[in-house]
């Protein structure tokens, strides 16, 4: 076939389909030639249009989804035409011309408005399209532009029930058109909801509208509540014990029912309450007003032939399910009064009288209402709200978590809760926040009365709309109740249009999508932190958009409120950090909000902002400290975490807190390799001239990688065995500088160079690079007199070179010290501190102790000659791995001094349970086992010969000596009491061997491990499980019994 | 909840009561109680009453003394003995033990058979027991260290008319039906003085409560009386000993889940697998469900004592035994454990049998063959040959049993565990330190 001009024409036809969003032409076509709208669509409908119709399509481009909207509107011509047919009746013959004209009038302005919020209804929800297919002459309900009264709709709704509703207690007879009661109730619901959904669809910008469309959602539920009462009533008998004239039962709307705020489809939820009527027993009348209230319920949500409404949902009332359905008032009172919790209060925030006795639902909100401003004065009001903000937060069903609406931080949920939060908290004392339920009305009021910045509050009610909208659009489809973006092309094209988005309508959406939870994320920022800053300080035009207006007794209520235990103070620091007109204030004005946040997620909020304040303004004269936290990606958050999670980084950063520069980025906690900390140590050493000076300054490198370790560790970079190697390293490298600077004031004092060379041979953790925080540095010293050296000479230089070095070790003095611990020298504490190589040759070989020979085991050279180190393990090393392993004998010895040390070294009063190094399955438990292998075998197994606990294990199953299972056993106790150690040091801020007791420390060490708040018996457990089963392997493998 | 705790405050107004006793247990499954006056109790119901839990055995860390009582509203009751038209009336109400941050304590005996519970619901059962209660009545007051004198010498069944024992049998079964406990069958047992009350089966922890309610009442009906009932496995050497032999059942719903038309026994698979666990477990669970030494003298009696593991119809030998089925009672298919004994803590004994159960269910346990015999009758040889083990010979033998079992370790917690077997250990240790008049007739003559 040729292109002809037909085929040209055809083409704009088409293309007219295409630019009003058809995404299947073709079909439009077809659609538009059915015979269902013969005499609607002029022109031949096959290559051009009129302009009528051309107007019509058009229209259609308006809608979400033109393709679903021409179709229903087919469906919907062929049931009013089908209608027709059948019956013949003029009325109604001419009622469906009058609907038909509606499109063909072209742009005719009186039906314009009836006719798009036709074709958006028909386009927006295929539900809705189905109901007017299914009622075709509804559509009139679509010319009003403007939303009904609430009792217009009680009044229609109640007359479909065949109530009267000028009756104050209606009561239904026959449903309309001869239906059910409960049956002409939905019809005339839904056709409600059709008109209402016309003027929510048709509008250019839902947002704007969405206050209007939820209250009105609202309203027909509750104009719904009423018709359904009526229809209780007449199952009751109407007269005696039992009818329904024995009680009067009030509904009150809670929830979003309450605050007038509805979705499309929701539970409705509702509370009831009811008296006797005038002369009634009561307990005859709870009893009717019971099955009043099931009745109400059945005739919302049972399906029948017209479907059902929605659930009516009654667990928010007292005792919630296992509650009696229906209380007297002075009943609700009392529980209130009594036994209420914290989030039943936040509930009544929203209590509102819907249906029903209107007279008594006033008396029980006047009633309730004040109980709900005292609530937060309760004593565990904090505890609670902490619990309910981190179950709004943590409620989130993984899967779906990236197009979640309403769960999440974030999500509808956390605005409507954050919102009554503050309500609550500051309700109490101001009474012109208490007015209204609604969240966009609430937010309205704080930011009125200064609780929020007007800015920030109009940023949130703008994001708040929008995501309601989305919801509203998703429900409204199929009118199914989901909170969740959906994921498919077409559905997202429909959405994306339905805000009125063009062109590539779903990347459209997308974008709107992330940039409003970008916004919605830092709520809490903008709602809870930000207007604290306004109590403490004078702001500057700059910072006008904070514009909130706190008084320092609401700042102190708040922050309460978010867990932070001393109020004051917090308001103290933040006040000294953020006032004035320095740069610094400006922009810690900027960054706290959020910080504040932050830091109440943590164990202990107070301590990290007094910390955060300390470092602040110790760096007051610097630049960077700011700007990185301005700046650079997660450092504000990693110190807010950092600080608020335990006190050795604190204590740490109160010696030098420049050293904060590590939070720049994650190179800066990367780990150094021993030989840079060592340069960097030895350069900063260099720069001294005598030796105390000297010392103290490779003890600042130190201390800088123990922070850096600290840092690295809490903010998850860096593992157990990563955190042991670098703190061995920084010890190492210390020692090394302070031998060296130790040798050289020897030699200045003596006038002469030493005549012997000095070895340091790590042991223990430092030995086998397993540091941990509050370990000492175990160690032997060596020393080898030079070639024709006098001996005793030597002995005595070497003895002074220790001394000297043991002493700048420890000094006092402004970096952390490090304890050189020789105890494990030969003859221990009655030993010189130092022998010479040839002095530890003979002894060894005279007097070596089997546990000496274990000692050895983890001996590594780690500062001095390099020769002499060589020539120290080529002495130990056939001590310590000895090629025939050990006799029986030895090997008893051992097991009796491992049983010794367990009777004797554990402190007075410790829980062996409890102590992580040497109680029941602790380190020492795995070590000695480990040990006690490697000294047996090792001679014959090469890879047994190694100075890590996790390497030798390995190495035992690899030789066949270790069942993999108790390998394992083994080391996850290990792993865990060296992890709990450290934790507990880090919680502490200063060294401790046992696990906690106090709930508090064991909380936050436990937090330390990944656990939530509130779960420290979970890890007690935890830990005592591990090392139960660790001791009963060590029974077995090492004492082989 | 609510509506039970605004019921218990009604009820100290309209009945006078002038003093709350806060009552629970022990690892060992003492009682334990603290009055408070009426007007605490609400405060008591919101926040818990703090007490001092370190002088309570194996309850909390020294250092960590502060623990709360938290009242279980639904356990309230007036307790007779104490109230009478002339008295102030005292009431009882069982509580749950919490740490200070509001946690259940995992040392609450309480809290322990309520996880086992827990996990019974997961998998959708719940579990119900009724025990058979043996005790001694002995004339009064109690003489430390003398051997007791039994207040009669009537025996099995036997109707004694005008006997102390059916007065007293009477009138403990009022105050206990008084306090909402209902009594099954009581009858005289086959020692002199000896009694059987059996409790009508309700869920565990119901029975748990009523089973410590019931050692009381007994002691204090019996105080009033003149006589003292002992609950103690074997006070007197030759004569029977007081065992608990406990009904056990498992519920899906409304339906029991140990039923099955048509199987053999009427016994369905679940109840197949559940005995099996039990059986698998018992050696592992018996320090607690025999937790003194003198219960392995009660244990090793011969006679009808369970002492070796093995299961059977209606075999009153075996350790656990299928009672005979009744055709009209579908429901009432239940198994019986018969090692238990009246001095144990039925909280843990109760979740540690629920937990040996759940795990044949769990793993899919197969039973073993049933024993037809009268198992004492065997050889030992016999006994092994047939894959027939004994239960553990002493307090010692089980605690060295149960120190290895991951099971019990789980099913108490790690804290109740090591506790209960320090505990278990000295109480070996004590026992061993003894000179008993075994010895000194047997050897003083000789040595």
């Amino acid at each position: 076939m040729s292109p002809g001009p037909a085929a040209g024409r055809r083409a704009s036809a088409a293309a007219q389909l295409v630019r009003a969003g058809s995404t299947d032409p073709e079909r439009a076509l077809r659609l538009l030639r059915d015979p269902a709208l013969a005499g609607v669509v002029r022109g031949d409908g096959e290559h051009e249009f009129t302009d009528a119709t051309a107007g019509l399509v058009r229209a259609l481009g308006r809608t979400a989804d033109p393709d679903q909207a021409l179709l229903g509107l087919v469906r919907w011509a062929e049931s009013l035409t089908a209608g027709l047919d059948r019956d013949a009746d003029p009325a109604q013959a001419q009622a469906a011309a009058v609907a038909l004209d509606l499109l063909r009038a072209g742009d005719v302005a009186q039906v314009v408005g009836t006719r798009a919020r036709l074709l958006a209804v028909l386009g927006g929800s295929l539900a809705l399209a189905d109901h007017l297919v299914r009622h075709p002459r509804h559509w009139t309900v679509l010319a009003a532009a403007v939303p009904p009264d609430p009792g217009e709709l009680r009044a229609e709704l109640l007359a479909a029930v065949g109530a009267d509703p000028a009756d104050p207690v209606p009561v239904a007879t026959t449903g309309r058109g001869g239906l059910p009661p409960a049956d002409a109730l939905r019809v005339a619901y839904r056709r409600r909801l059709v008109g209402l959904a016309g003027r929510d669809l048709a509008a250019a910008d839902p947002t704007t509208l969405l206050h209007v469309t939820s209250a009105e959602l609202a309203d027909l539920a509750a104009a719904a509540l009423e018709a359904a009462l009526a229809v209780a009533r007449s199952e009751l008998p109407g007269h005696g014990p039992g009818s329904w004239r024995s009680c009067r039962l009030a509904v009150i709307g809670m929830g979003k029912t309450g605050g007038r705020e509805l979705n499309y489809l929701s539970d409705v939820d509702v509370v009831y309450v009811a008296e006797p009527a005038d002369g009634a027993d009561e307990a005859d009348a709870i009893a009717a007003a019971t099955r009043l209230a099931a009745g109400l319920q059945r005739v919302c949500s049972t399906p029948t032939a017209e479907g059902s409404l929605w659930e009516v949902d009654a667990a928010l009332r007292p005792e919630g399910k296992a509650g009696p359905l229906v209380r007297t008032l002075a009943s609700h009172v009392e529980y209130y009064r009594r036994w209420a919790k914290t989030w039943e209060f936040q509930a009544l925030l929203k209590a509102r009288p819907v249906a029903g006795d209107a007279a008594l639902g006033r008396s029980y909100v006047q009633a309730i209402a004040p109980m709900v401003w005292s609530a937060s004065e309760r004593e565990r009001f904090v505890a609670d709200v902490q619990g309910m903000r981190r179950r709004v937060e943590s409620l989130i069903p993984s899967r779906e978590a990236d197009r979640q609406l309403k769960l999440g931080v974030g999500g509808l949920r956390d605005v409507e809760f954050s919102i009554q939060l503050l309500q609550m908290v500051h309700g109490r004392s101001d009474e012109r926040l208490r007015h209204s339920a609604n969240t966009l009305e609430a937010l309205d009021g704080l930011a009125a009365y200064g609780y929020v910045g007007r800015h920030d509050a109009g940023e949130l009610d703008h994001d708040y709309r929008l995501l309601r909208s989305l919801e509203h659009r998703i429900q409204v489809q199929r009118l199914r109740r989901t909170h969740v973006l959906p994921t498919g092309e077409a559905d997202l094209r429909r959405l994306g249009r339905s805000l009125g988005l063009r062109g590539d309508p779903v990347a459209a959406l997308e974008e709107v999508w992330r940039g409003t939870r970008r916004d919605v994320r830092r709520l809490h920022e903008k709602l809870f932190y930000r207007p604290l800053l306004t109590a403490v300080s004078q702001l500057s035009a700059a910072d006008a958009r904070i514009d909130a207006q706190l008084s320092p007794a609401a700042a102190r209520e708040r922050l309460a409120a978010l867990g932070y235990r001393d109020p004051a103070g917090a308001l103290r620091h933040l006040a000294s950090l953020t006032s004035g007109v320095s740069r610094r204030a400006s922009i810690q004005r900027t960054l706290l909000p959020v910080m504040l946040g932050w830091f109440a997620d943590g164990a202990d909020p107070d301590a990290g902002l007094l910390a955060f304040r300390q470092v602040s303004e110790a760096l007051a004269g610097t630049q960077w400290f700011l700007t990185m936290l301005r700046d650079a990606g997660a450092a504000a958050e990693r110190l807010a975490y950092v600080l608020s999670a335990a006190r050795l980084p604190v204590e740490l950063l109160r010696r030098s807190p420049e050293a904060v520069a590590v939070f720049a980025d994650d190179e800066r906690l990367a780990p150094y390799d021993v030989a840079e900390v060592m340069a960097d140590a030895e350069a900063a050493a260099r720069r001294r001239d005598d030796v105390a000076s000297a010392v103290m300054a490779a003890r600042g490198v130190r201390r800088r990688e123990l922070f850096r370790t600290v840092v690295a560790d809490l903010v998850g970079v860096r593992d157990l065995a990563g955190v042991g190697r670098a703190l061995a390293d920084a010890d190492q490298a210390l020692l090394e500088v302070g031998l060296a600077a130790s040798a050289r004031e020897v030699e200045r004092r003596r006038g002469a160079a030493l005549p012997t060379r000095v070895l340091v041979v790590g042991m223990g953790r430092l030995g086998g690079q397993e540091s941990g925080y509050g370990s000492d540095a175990d160690v032997l010293l060596v020393h080898d007199p030079l070639p024709g050296a006098d001996e005793t000479q030597a002995q005595q230089a070497a003895t002074e070179v220790v001394a000297e070095l043991r002493r700048q070790l420890s000094a006092a003095g402004p970096e952390p010290g490090l304890e050189v611990d020789a105890d494990l020298r030969p003859e221990g504490r009655n030993g010189p501190l130092v022998r010479s190589l040839a002095g530890y040759r003979a002894y060894y070989e005279r007097w070596a102790q089997p546990w000496e020979a274990q000692a050895l085991l983890r001996a590594r050279p780690v500062a001095g000659d390099a020769d002499l180190g060589e020539a120290f393990l080529h002495l130990v090393d056939p001590l310590r791995w000895p090629e025939r392993g050990l006799s029986e004998a030895d090997v008893r010895e051992v097991r009796r001094i491992k049983a010794r040390v367990e009777a004797e070294r554990l402190p007075r009063g410790a829980d062996p349970q409890r102590h992580l190094k040497l109680g029941r399955g602790g380190t020492s438990d795995v070590e000695w086992t480990v040990q006690l292998l490697q000294l047996q075998h090792a001679g014959e197994h090469e890879g047994l010969r190694t100075t890590s606990t996790p390497a030798a294990l390995t190495a035992a199953v690899r030789a066949g000596l270790l069942a993999p299972d108790d390998a394992e056993v083994l080391l996850q106790a290990w792993d865990l009491a060296s992890r709990a150690r450290n934790a507990v040091t880090l919680w502490r801020g200063k060294p401790g061997d046992s696990l906690p007791t106090q709930v508090r420390d064991l909380d936050g060490v436990a937090r330390l491990f990944g656990f939530e708040p509130g779960s420290s018996q979970e890890f007690e457990e935890l830990y005592l499980r591990t090392t139960r089963r660790c001791r009963a392997v060590v029974e077995r493998v090492f004492y082989g019994r | 909840m609510d509506r039970q705790q605004e019921f218990v405050l009604r009820t100290l107004e309209e009945r006078d009561i002038r003093f709350v006793r806060l009552w629970f247990t022990d690892v060992i499954g003492t009682l334990k109680s603290v009055a408070i006056a009426p007007a605490e109790l609400e405060g008591a119901f919101g926040e818990g009453i703090g007490f001092d839990g370190s002088a309570i055995e194996g309850l909390s860390r020294v250092s960590e003394s502060d623990m709360l009582l938290k009242p279980e509203p639904s356990t309230f009751q007036v307790l007779p003995w104490r109230t009478s038209d002339e008295h102030q009336g005292t009431a009882r109400i069982f509580c749950d033990i919490l740490t200070p941050d509001g946690q259940p304590a995992r040392s609450d005996p309480r809290h322990v058979l309520k996880r086992a519970l827990d996990r019974a619901a997961q998998h959708g059962y719940t579990f119900y027991t009724h025990p058979e209660i043996e005790f001694y009545l002995f004339k009064g007051p109690l003489q430390r260290g003398a051997v007791p004198e039994p207040v009669d010498y009537v025996g099995y069944f036997d109707n004694h008319p005008g006997g102390t024992t059916t007065d007293f049998r009477r009138e403990a079964i009022s105050v206990l039906e008084s306090m909402g406990i209902s009594v099954e069958f009581s009858h005289h047992e086959g020692g002199p003085g000896q009694n059987e009350i059996d409790l009508r089966y309700a869920d565990a922890l119901t029975t748990a409560d009523n089973i410590m309610t019931f050692r009381t009442v007994l002691k204090e009906v019996a105080g009033e009386q003149g006589l003292y009932a002992s609950f103690m496995p074997k006070p007197l050497a030759g004569e029977p000993g007081s065992g608990m032999h406990t009904h056990l059942s498992l519920f899906d719903g409304d339906a029991n889940a140990f039923w099955e038309a048509g199987a053999e026994y009427q016994l369905s698979r679940t109840g197949r697998q559940f005995i099996a666990g039990i059986l698998r477990h018992a050696a592992e669970i018996t320090a607690v469900t025999n937790q003194f030494v003198n219960s392995y003298k009660r244990l090793w009696s011969g006679g009808e004592a369970p002492s070796y593991i093995c299961w059977g119809h209606n075999n009153r030998s075996a350790l656990v035994r299928i009672p005979m089925y009744k055709p009209s009672k579908g429901q009432s298919v239940r198994i019986e454990y018969r090692a238990l004994d009246s001095a144990a803590n039925p909280y843990l004994a109760f979740a540690l049998l629920l937990t040996a159960g759940l795990k044949g269910i769990e793993e899919g346990y197969d039973l073993p063959d049933g024993a037809e015999d009268d198992v004492w009758s065997l050889t030992d040889a016999e006994r092994r040959a047939m894959g027939i083990e004994p239960l553990p010979q002493s307090l010692e033998h089980a605690v060295g049993i149960m120190e290895r079992s991951e099971l019990v370790a789980e099913a108490l917690g790690e804290g109740v565990f090591d506790f209960f077997l320090r505990n278990k250990r000295q109480e070996w240790s004590d026992y061993r330190a003894q000179v008993t008049p075994f010895e000194l007739q047997r050897y003083l003559p000789l040595l």
